[in-house]
């Protein structure tokens, strides 16, 4: 199932909330999640009769920039851009309508990913079909819609461009942090079928889920002798798998009119410069850098660049430390913990000041690994801890002490006189079990190099 | 007395609020057969005169409108009182808000009397397709007395109201105006927000005043003028924030030929003398061309219709209306709310307004529409440089029987075609009685430049003199 085998062609169209103090069209606040349902709303984002919008919401409209001159796309600014009005009856959608704006920035490029447009539109509310129930605190929270042109030819290849993606948004700060914003929908053909549109994903990882679940079924479908007809498919997230929806046999028509309340919007190029202006090193330039400045691996510095906040604290410690070990520290144990907890760095509220201070602990084998992950992890649980008073707290301070080691040794090796001989077989594991048993009994403290000199002496 | 005279002698308390709104509530009573009224607060109105009474009586300051009496367009949204648009689907809908004109008017001590009839979603030029039933020409009830605005022209005809508010997207206020022999005034786009007024023709709709005289007129039009964060087509000149009107003599008046082909021959005749008498007052006429003119019914259709089938999107039957029958399936159940729920000049005019914004004919249809928009826009542009004000007739024919032209849509259009450019070009244009045929008023319409009202209102008082009104 290579993608050159099948010619596969993947487009996305990706939406999500743009930062914002405000909805897009009103003076309600862009922070929905934290209100009663319809409770955060007004006449306007409700579509009362005779209501009107307001002034499109200049920091939605700042951010978008952001990420279009991110993208690398061409803001207009020769034209006027006008926001339209797109037809569909549904419950979440006040006036039957959702105001949409044409283009604002097209040609952009994520390495060889291009980007045809991007625009900004106006959130409909939320439906809970089977409950029959509307809300419309999320009714005009701005939108960004980023579509790429059909250059992906894996899922996977789908993912990273997502986690770039992810990571260039991540360091703009110019969409909502809360998580299940983000929306997306997946175009897939396979040579010999028609495309397929996939709606409604609700996350990044649910789009490769889906394209996988697509590609297999389109390629089997297509191998019987099958046709792909040209429809929408919605995505469900519980079982993984897509479901036709409606069989596009005509376009939709959504009757696009120029918005007659909203003045077309016209950027101007000085808006543009002073966008650019605030565009900080993205993920790709940063990877490139750091690998070449502090001479380590390239993807350790992809992984470290995934996330600003991580990278700047690469970058801080690597002064004071050796940069390839630190980095595979970084991206090994440490990454290990805040993946596991599902966050990034600057969700763990950890302080380069606390992670300086565990680090320099292992550098200077005051912590083993073990003793570190379990300091780590305690931090996690409560970033005011300091690491060391920490680790004197709970008894974590590494044993260097050869006659103490030397007294668990050899009351472990009298506890398990089998290993010996396993040992002296030639059994190697027999070693690796005993240092297991000694660590337990030390809570990771002793030295592990001690140990096992001490191990090997005596078993000799 | 005029309006402003009757302001200024309850501020001095020579005059009571509560005797003035007690008239008003009494005119309401005696007026009943023709409907103009949708909804009367007659009480609060009491309350309110007395309560401005007071303040008066304690030297306070009071607001521009203290103690008058106005009416709204049951489309204006009031809050805590229904916005019916003289339609069934909102026959329950109560407004959870104030229009900006509302909290203006509110502002300067205006007294609301009640909401008035007018053609369903201000569709219609007749105040005929009301599903509350037609409202009637004061000066003969058998009559139409113009739409869609109809009852806040009625309503200040016959006394019922000091002023009023109408809207006017192709016509409503000056056809209805002219027809019961008030002053009516539709401003620049933009220069009173719509926020809180229900969508018609977005791009068309202005809110704008009814009064016996051109002074009432331009009282109402300054309380409710004003750039509005919550429309952003408003926009404020400081000639927009106090009307007055000028010395006529001097003042260039233009003269458009084609706003004379499809007039009533008395009529014209009529607003010919009437002309005479501006040029006696020392008026100089200029001859301009307008020749898109001709398509102004068309244009203004076609546009109307294309935002108008966007407007009533959300009239589905999910959110407004009548109980939906959950039992029926939802295609059905929603065809069945909108049946019931809308009148048969509406599902034409969504029906239209779909079709020619349907991908397949917009090109054919909404686009060239535009085009054509513009043409016009330029060509009052034009001639307006060459002088001050185009006086025009308000409307090319007399009020007809209720009941006529409701078969013939098209005929019923073209009641529009004098009135229906100013709203395309997006300029000022009001109407004042200059004369009256059989008993029955004849109006004459003067258009100004964009944002240039006070010309307008010259040209309007001079007539509003000159014709012994």
């Amino acid at each position: 199932m290579e993608g050159k085998d099948l010619e596969v062609m993947i487009g996305l169209e990706i939406h999500v909330q743009l930062a914002s103090q405000s909805k897009i069209f009103c003076e309600c606040q862009a922070n929905y999640r934290e209100s009663e349902p319809n409770s955060n709303v007004c006449p306007i984002c409700t579509g009362q009769p005779g209501s009107k919008p307001m002034g499109l919401n200049k920091t939605a409209l700042e951010n978008l920039l952001k990420i279009a001159s991110a993208l690398n796309a061409k803001i207009k600014t020769s034209e006027k851009i006008y926001v339209q009005r797109k037809h569909y009856f549904y419950p979440d959608l006040p006036s039957g309508y959702q105001r949409t704006s044409k283009p604002i920035a097209t040609e952009g490029r994520i390495g060889k990913v291009r980007i045809r447009e991007v625009h900004i539109e106006e959130d409909p509310g939320r439906y809970e079909l089977k409950k029959g129930l509307v809300d419309y605190n999320r009714s005009g929270v701005p939108l960004a819609e980023i579509v790429t042109e059909p250059d992906l030819k894996t899922p996977e290849e789908a993912r990273a461009f997502l986690e770039e993606l992810e990571a260039i948004l991540g360091y703009l700060n110019a969409v909502r942090e809360e998580a299940g914003g983000t929306r997306i929908d997946a175009n897939i053909s396979l040579k010999g079928g028609n495309r397929v549109e996939v709606k409604n994903i609700n996350s990044f990882k649910g789009v490769y889920t889906a394209l996988k679940y697509e590609t297999v079924r389109q390629h089997s479908l297509l191998e019987k002798g099958g046709k792909i007809t040209q429809e929408t498919r919605h995505y469900d997230e519980a079982g993984g798998i897509t479901i036709g929806m409606r069989k596009k046999e005509t376009a939709e028509d959504y009757r696009y009119i120029p918005d007659p309340d909203i003045p077309p919007l016209e950027i101007k190029q000085e808006q543009v410069e002073k966008v650019k202006k605030q565009i900080p090193e993205l993920p790709r330039e940063k990877t490139a850098r750091v690998s070449k400045e502090y001479e380590i691996k390239e993807e350790d510095a992809w992984v470290l660049a995934s996330e600003k906040e991580l990278v700047d604290l690469f970058e801080n410690l690597a002064n004071e430390f050796d940069a390839q070990p630190l980095a595979n520290w970084m991206r090994g144990p440490l990454k290990k913990q805040l993946n596991y907890r599902n966050m990034q760095f600057k969700d763990s509220k950890l302080t380069t000041e606390h992670v300086e201070e565990l680090y320099g602990m292992i550098t200077k084998k005051e912590a083993t690994d073990k003793t570190a992950d379990t300091l780590l992890i305690k931090m996690l649980e409560n970033p005011q801890q300091k690491p060391r008073a920490l680790a004197n707290k709970l008894g974590l301070v590494r044993i260097d002490n050869e006659k103490a080691i030397e007294r668990i040794v050899e009351e472990t090796l009298a506890e398990n006189l089998k290993a010996i001989e396993d040992y002296k077989k030639g059994e190697q594991k027999a070693l690796h079990y005993l240092a297991g048993k000694i660590m337990a009994k030390t809570r990771g403290t002793a030295a592990p190099e001690i140990v096992q000199k001490l191990l090997k002496e005596k078993m000799a | 007395m005029k309006t402003t005279e009757l302001a200024q002698a309850i501020k001095k308390g020579e005059l009571t609020a509560q005797a003035n709104a007690e008239e008003k509530i009494k005119a309401v009573e005696k007026n009943k057969h023709l409907n103009a009224f949708i909804d009367v607060y007659a009480e609060e109105a009491l309350e309110k005169a007395k309560e401005i009474d007071a303040r008066v009586k304690k030297g306070e300051e009071t607001g521009m409108l203290a103690g008058l009496i106005v009416a709204l367009k049951s489309n204006i949204c009031i809050k805590g009182k229904r916005a019916t648009c003289a339609s069934k689907i909102l026959e329950n809908y109560v407004a959870p808000y104030n229009a900006t004109v509302v909290e203006k008017i509110i502002a300067e001590d205006g007294i609301i009397i009640g909401s008035t009839n007018m053609d369903e979603f201000a569709c219609g030029s007749a105040g005929t397709y009301s599903a509350f039933g037609p409202a009637r020409n004061p000066h003969n009830p058998e009559l139409v007395p113009g739409g869609s605005s109809s009852g806040s022209a009625v309503a200040v005809a016959t006394g019922m109201a000091d002023l009023a508010l109408g809207s006017d997207t192709g016509g409503s206020i000056r056809c209805p105006a002219s027809f019961c022999g008030v002053v009516g005034f539709k401003p620049t786009y933009g220069a009173v927000s719509r926020y809180g007024l229900i969508d018609m023709g977005m791009s068309l709709d202005q809110i704008g005043p009814f009064a016996r005289d051109v002074e009432g007129a331009m009282l109402l039009l300054t309380t409710i003028a004003g750039k509005d964060a919550r429309d952003q087509q408003t926009s404020a000149t400081p000639s927009q924030l106090a009307f007055e009107a000028k010395k006529i003599k001097g003042m260039k008046i233009g003269l458009a030929k084609e706003f004379f082909e499809g007039t009533d021959k008395q009529i014209a005749l009529k607003i010919g003398e009437a002309i005479q008498k501006l040029k006696e007052a020392g008026a100089e006429l200029v001859e301009v061309s307008i020749p898109s003119a001709r398509y102004a019914v068309p244009i203004y259709f076609l546009t109307m219709f294309a935002e108008f089938s966007s407007a009533m999107q959300k009239y589905d039957g999910l959110r407004y209306g009548l109980p939906t029958d959950v039992t029926m399936p939802l295609a059905k159940a929603v065809s069945e709310e909108r049946a019931q729920g809308l009148g048969r000049e509406i599902k034409r005019r969504i029906m239209v307004g779909t079709f020619i914004t349907m991908k397949e004919y917009s090109e054919a249809w909404y686009a060239k529409t535009l085009k054509a928009r513009t043409k016009l826009k330029k060509e009052f542009e034009t001639a307006l440089e060459k002088c001050d004000a185009i006086v025009t007739p308000t409307m090319p024919c007399l009020p007809w029987k209720i009941g006529e032209k409701m078969s013939n849509p098209v005929e019923m259009y073209m009641a529009d075609m004098l009135t229906a450019s100013a709203n395309i070009a997006g300029i000022p244009a009001g109407t004042a009685k200059c004369a009256e045929i059989n008993g029955l008023p004849v109006g004459m319409q003067v258009h100004a430049k964009k944002n240039d009202e006070n010309n307008a209102f010259t040209v309007l008082q001079a007539v509003q003199e000159r014709t012994g009104k």
